[in-house]
Order: structure tokens, then sequence, then C-alpha cells
């Protein structure tokens, strides 16, 4: 495979994912702003900007808007053109990256993507952010989903595939923590959070994983936050779960190398294997509280460096030497 | 839905001029009638939108934005009667073969230089002639494996070639998509006896690909090599690429080695590439032969196929028959090659070069149509009777000043035909692209693309300029 087109695809489907990971990062914060506040348009800025910090995006959100209130805040989010991680723009990008590979995957994947491309030019985002559509969102999260479907049903199960299910991979796990991470920002929002204002915000954390019925299944229990944590970052069974999604990374970066998970033979592999090994062996406790944020943190930068591995690895996007090639290949 | 107008003092291809209609569409023409306007719009509809989702668009740029526009799509497909076809295909293929032995010749002994033919200058001198490739052998001897000759129909009804467009001609992807969405649209219109497919361009092409492989390797990795997505007719290269299950590459995808041959660059490390059926132009194929600012091509492919290591499709230096002075002495290329006398005629040209047609061009400009040598897509021409006193005398001043490089023709009327507009279904000037493959042996694609001049009264099809496509029909029979 091309290593121009194994680059594409690794970005088609993380920012595929980042579209929709982005979308519920939204989700959840309205729904739990929305807990504690009356509309959305009382939503003080300085509940927002937790948020746009955890994603690096305040300074940029500052820069671009001197209004501020929630719906330009989801009108950055979601539409702004000069915003790199809006939604807009991540599938435009998505888009380009997989109109330069249409040869290589599926027209069914090709059409998907435009299609949700279109569904979001053509969408009139003074409506849409003055509203807060919620069926908006869940109209952009499914088109994500179908667009794995689509994947899964009429792709080769080939090395391209496991290109896409690293990009995907990276960036849920990624979002995931930073899903969890929004309770730490929730909890400087206001000085009195009473128990029922608590179990609503970790709720609506859940419910931005698809993680509610999964939870009340494995815990049949009240929602406390400390079982959330273990569902969302050790879990070995919900799919959106930081340790099942890197586990799942690690099958795939060793489908493409066919080296054995007992070893590794590139930087990718082995940061991963000491990333699942440290989840694996962690318990609840080494969660509770506050112990988790750091751990939160670590995990993102640990992810970082896994994603520079790989296309170091395989998407040479540095300039290499074309002699020096040539002469590892004949040799 | 009823078509019927006033086909006027024009050549109609559905209707003889006393406005019955011709053998050949009688079929479809009944069909149309039975369609109710409702059915009609609908299935129009949902053949846009079904364009517009698969992305089968081309880009306009100018904005901040660039914009992607789909190639608007008429539904009344135009149908060529079998026996007309034939002839075509004769005499398509006479003239691919005629090109090719004339390529061959002047990029080796020059015979038909030297035995005064055509005027040796003319072929030196030429823009796209390339004299790095003197004495160069390429594969199998062929220089134009694919060619798009434009044809157009006079008032009479009688075919002339245009052009040629030997070096990268594009549209063959709205040829097949066209075709897709009619039987999608229209199962039920198309003939008993028939329509003749067009599906299997990409697997013709392929095997013409194969053909040329170097050294005869019987199992060559054959890429398609385009300047990249930004280029406008990207999908069409994408499209060729995943029908002919061959990767696209990029300039930046491909390296020569030491050795002289080329490589593409992939996970696993380097990967040898035997042939590339390439959509960039000579200038900008090899920043170390053609143009040095050229980031959109490799370094070292030229060297690559001069060493007999690479395939190429079409070959360098085929610009120099597209040239349109010299596209004037195809039909003595036959003549001289094959003995044979031209099937398909050319309009008929002056070449102010000489000095008789130099006057003749200049005391007649406002009745003629004088077109620059290698300008293409409706650029670089002035159309005689519609332009203005000031336009007119801007023209003869360039004439004067490079005569070799402008051609003049008497206007043609091209023929109509019918085409749904705002105002129903009316006649509308179109020509046929017609593709022809040249490996093993000459395949003619049967049909071709044709294009339709949206505009009442126009007379330029191009895409650019406000023209669309139909899907084109060559019957198994006659009606």
């Amino acid at each position: 495979m091309l290593c121009r087109v194994a680059d594409s695809l690794f970005w088609m489907s993380r920012y595929i994912e980042r579209a929709e990971s982005t979308v519920r990062l939204l989700d959840v914060t309205l729904q739990s702003l929305l807990e504690t506040e009356h509309s959305t348009e009382d939503i003080d800025y300085s509940l927002w900007r937790p948020l746009l910090a955890s994603l690096g995006d305040q300074e940029l959100f500052e820069s671009l808007y001197t209004e501020k209130r929630s719906h330009h805040v989801t009108e950055f989010l979601l539409f702004n053109k000069e915003n790199p991680s809006s939604v807009f723009s991540t599938v435009a990008v998505a888009r380009e990256n997989s109109r330069m590979i249409r040869d290589q995957i599926s027209s069914e994947m090709w059409e998907v993507i435009n299609r949700l491309y279109l569904f979001l030019k053509n969408s009139d985002p003074e409506l849409i952010t003055r509203e807060m559509n919620f069926s908006f969102f869940q109209q952009i999260k499914e088109y994500s989903l179908l667009f794995q479907g689509i994947t899964e049903a009429t792709f080769l199960h080939k090395l391209g595939y496991e290109f896409i299910i690293c990009g995907r991979q990276i960036e849920r796990a990624d979002k995931t923590c930073r899903i969890l991470d929004t309770k730490r920002l929730m909890i400087s929002m206001s000085d009195e959070v009473d128990d029922v204002v608590d179990t609503a915000q970790w709720a609506a954390i859940l419910r931005g994983c698809s993680a509610y019925e999964a939870y009340h299944r494995v815990f049949a229990d009240e929602i406390e936050g400390d079982l959330v944590k273990t569902l969302l970052v050790l879990s070995r069974d919900f799919p959106r779960s930081v340790l099942f999604s890197i586990t799942r990374l690690q099958t795939a970066l060793h489908a493409i190398s066919k080296c054995p998970t007992t070893h590794f033979v590139n930087e990718a592999e082995r940061l991963v294997g000491l990333l699942i090994s440290r989840l694996q062996y962690s318990t609840p406790k080494d969660l509770a509280g506050d112990k988790v944020y750091p751990l939160l943190g670590l995990i993102e930068d640990e992810l970082g460096e896994i994603a520079v591995a790989l296309s170091d690895t395989y998407m040479f996007s540095e300039i290499v030497d074309p002699a020096a090639e040539v002469a590892e290949t004949t040799a | 839905m009823e078509i019927n107008y006033d086909p006027g003092n024009f050549f109609d291809e559905m209707f003889e001029s006393d406005g019955s209609v011709r053998p050949h569409y009688k079929n479809l023409l009944e069909r149309f009638n039975e369609l109710s306007e409702d059915e009609f719009h609908q299935k129009k509809s949902a053949v846009d939108l079904s364009f517009l989702h698969q992305g089968i668009t081309f880009t306009v740029y100018g904005d901040s934005e660039s914009t992607e526009r789909i190639f608007p799509f008429d539904m009344v497909p135009r149908v060529i009667p079998n026996t007309e076809w034939k002839h075509l295909e004769r005499g398509l293929e006479q003239r691919i073969r005629a090109l090719n032995l004339f390529l061959h010749d002047v990029y080796h002994e020059q015979k038909i230089l030297k035995d005064k033919i055509i005027p040796s200058e003319l072929v030196l001198g030429a823009k796209h002639f390339r004299k790095a490739f003197m004495g160069i052998d390429v594969p199998r001897d062929i220089y134009i494996h694919i060619c798009g000759t434009d044809l157009i129909r006079d008032d009479k009804g009688d075919y002339l070639v245009l052009e040629d467009n030997g070096r990268c001609p594009s549209g063959v992807s709205y040829m097949l998509e066209n075709r897709q969405a009619m039987k999608r649209a229209f199962p039920r219109f198309f003939p008993s006896a028939g329509v003749k497919s067009v599906l299997d361009y990409p697997q013709r092409l392929l095997s013409a690909l194969r053909h040329i492989a170097p050294n005869g390797n019987p199992n060559p990795t054959v890429a398609v090599l385009t300047p990249g997505v930004y280029n406008s007719a990207y999908f069409e290269h994408c499209f060729l690429a995943r029908q002919m299950g061959v990767e696209i590459v990029e300039g930046r995808d491909l390296v020569v080695s030491k050795d002289d041959c080329i490589y593409m660059r992939t996970t696993e490390g380097l990967k040898q590439v035997d042939v590339l059926y390439r959509r960039i132009d000579d200038d900008f194929i090899d920043p170390e032969v053609f143009r040095k600012d050229s980031l959109l091509g490799v370094p070292g492919l030229v060297r690559a196929y001069q060493k007999g290591n690479l395939g190429l499709a079409n070959s360098i230096g085929t610009g120099v028959a597209d040239d349109k002075v010299i596209y004037c002495y195809v039909p003595a290329m036959i003549k001289y090659y094959l003995g044979e006398d031209a099937i398909l005629p050319n309009v008929e040209t002056w070449l102010p070069f000489r000095d008789v047609d130099l006057k003749y061009t200049l005391e007649n400009m406002e009745n003629l149509v004088v077109k620059a040598a290698n300008e293409a897509g409706g650029y670089g021409m002035i159309i005689g009777p519609t332009a203005s006193k000031k336009e007119l005398e801007e023209f003869r001043a360039k004439v004067k000043a490079e005569p070799r490089n402008y051609i003049s023709q008497t206007p043609i009327s091209l023929s109509r035909h019918p085409t749904y507009g705002d105002e129903g279904f009316d006649g509308r000037h179109i020509d046929l692209r017609p593709y022809i493959i040249c490996g093993e042996d000459v395949n003619i694609i049967p049909g071709g693309l044709t294009r339709v001049a949206l505009r009442k009264g126009s007379l330029v099809v191009n895409s650019s300029q406000g023209g669309g496509s139909k899907d084109t029909w060559v019957l198994n029979a006659d009606e």
C-alpha cells in the first residue's frame, strides 16, 4: 500500500471519529449545564471555558468572538471554518482525504462521507445553534456510525482496514479521556455540588459515551462516580472504554506488522504495549477521587506519541532519502 | 411529454427537415410521449442527486472556495444507427493508424518531411514537438494509446473531424456514468434490438496498458499518474484506477532510483512500476527535462522511459499531432502512410503561414472562425460572424504577427439534438467525442461522449462554458 494512501485512510477515519466525539462532548456539556441552569442562553461563558480549554481551543475562540454567548460556542465547535477542529472542518478534511483515495475505498464509504459533508454544508448554523438542536447531534453521530458499519461490511479487511482502525481507536480513546475530564471542569463550575447534580453530571457523561445502559447492565446500581470511571477507563468489554479502544489498536498495529503481540517491532507497538499493561494492572482504587485526572492526562500524551510513532514507521511524513531507501530494499 | 419543435435550417438528429421522426429515433420518441411530466422530473432529480452524492463533479476555480459542480446531464439520449457507426469506426481506425505512423516517423527518419508532404519547419517548429525524443524507441511503436477525436456534423449531416486530442483526452468517465444513469432512470427505453455496451472500457484500457509493459513483462504493475486531488478531472482518474483495479499515484509517490527504474513508496518499502497511464501533460511530467518548477512530476521519469524501463501512455511528444496546423495534414498522412483516401474529412481549413491563405483569412475574417494552433477548451479563438469590429481588428493583428500559429475555418452549423431546458424540449447544438484505444488492436468504444451546448444558439459545448452531456447509443440495428 502507498504510504500516502495509508496516511489518508488513517486521517479520514480519525477525523470522522473526531467529528462524532466533538458532538458527543458538546452534547454532554449542554445536557449537564441544563441540569443546573434554566435555559441555554443563561449559561455563563465561564461555564463553557473549561470545555474549550480541554479541547485546546479556548484561545482561538476568544480571538474570533467578541460576544461569547452559548450559541457562539456551539457555532464555533460545529460550523466555524476558521476552527480546524470544528465538526464542519474535520468532516471537510475527512472528505478531502477520502477523495484522494476514493479509488481505494468502497464507493459506499465515499458516498456516506460526501453526504455527511453536504448535510453540514446545507445546514443553517443560525437555526441549529440557537435552538440547541439535539436531533442534529444525533444525526451526525449516526452518520459516523453508518460510516463505520459500511466500512466493516464493504471494505476489504486487509492492510488498509487496519489503518482505518488505528485512526479511529486513537481518537476514540483520547476523546473518552476528554469526556471524562469534563467532570473535573464541571466541579469547578459551582461551589455547591449537591448529590443530585453530581449524579446528573455523571449520567450525562455516560450518555455522551453511549454508556448509560451498559453501566446499568454491568453494575445494576445507582450511578456512582468511581464506577463510571472504572467502566470508561478499565472495562475490557465496553467498546468506548480506554482499555478496550487501545487493545483494539494493538491488534490493528500487529496485524499491519504481522508481529505477534508478545513482541514489538516498532515504537508504536512498544508504547501501546506499555500503556495496555499499565491499565490492565490498574484497579478501581487507582482511579478513585481525583487520582483519575493525572492518569487521563498521561494517557492523552501517550496516545499523541503513539500517533507520531505510527506515522514515522509507515507514512514517512518526514522527508526521506530515496537513495537510502533503494539501498535498503535491494540489500 | 411531447418532443416537438421546428428544426429550422439546422440538421436535427431526431427530425427530418419536414418534421417527421428519423427511423432510429422512432422508438425513443414514442417512449417519451408516454412519459408524464411528473415522472420525467422525478427521474431527472434522482439522476442529478445521484451524480452529486457520488461526487461525479468537476471543480470550478475562482472564488475563495473552489466549488464542485456536476456536469449537467441531459436526459434525451443521442442515437446512432449501426451502419452510420460502422462508417465512423472505419474512419477513426484509419486516422489513429496514420497518426501513430506519423509520430514514429517524425521522431525517427522524418521521411514525410524529406518527401515534402509536410513542410518540415511546421513540424520541427511546433510548440509540442519534443526534440529530446528524436531516435527514442517506444514500446510497440505506439505513441497515442488513448485518443478522443472530436467529431461534428454539418448542416447536411456529414461527419467532420474537428480535432484529434492525442495527449490526455478526458471525459470518458462521464460516458460510463451517463450510461449507468440512463439504465437506472429509463430501463424501459432501451430498444429491444439493443444498444452496444460501453462498460468494458476500463478492461480494454487495462489490456492496452499491459500491452506496452517493458520487455514484454506478462504481469506488469500498472498505475494511473494524476496531478492530484485539485485537478478538475481527479474524479475521472480515480474512477479509472478503481475500475481497472490499479493504484493511483501522484508524483510524490514515485521515485526513480539509480538503476533508472521507477518505484512507488509503499508501507512495505519500494515497489517497481512498469506502466503509467499518465494524466499529466508533458510540460509537468519531469522537472529534470521539462518545466523545472513542476512539483507534480517525477524527477527522472523521462530517463526511465528512454532507458526502456517504463511503458507510458500516451507517449511524450504526441502534442505535435494536436497542433491545429498539423491537423490539416492528417488526410495527407493517411494517403502517404496507408495509401488510402481519408474516410472522415477534416473541416475546410486555411493556413495563414501560406501567403494566399493569410490574405484570404484577413480579408474574410468576419465570415470565418479563427483559432490559435495550440489552444483548447474554446479559448484563443474568434467566431467572425458574431465578433465586434474591434475584436476582429485585434485578431487580424495577432494573425499577421504570427501566421504560423493560427488557422481559419468556415463556421460549421453544428447539428442539433432535442434537449430539455426551461421551456421544454428544443434543439441544441452537439458534438461527439468517441474514445479510441490503441493496444494490440484498435478498439473504438461504440458511442462516446456527446457534448451539448445548453444555451440556446450557442456553439460552445465545453463544460467550462455552459456545456452538458448526453448518453450516446449506438444501436445494434439501423432502427
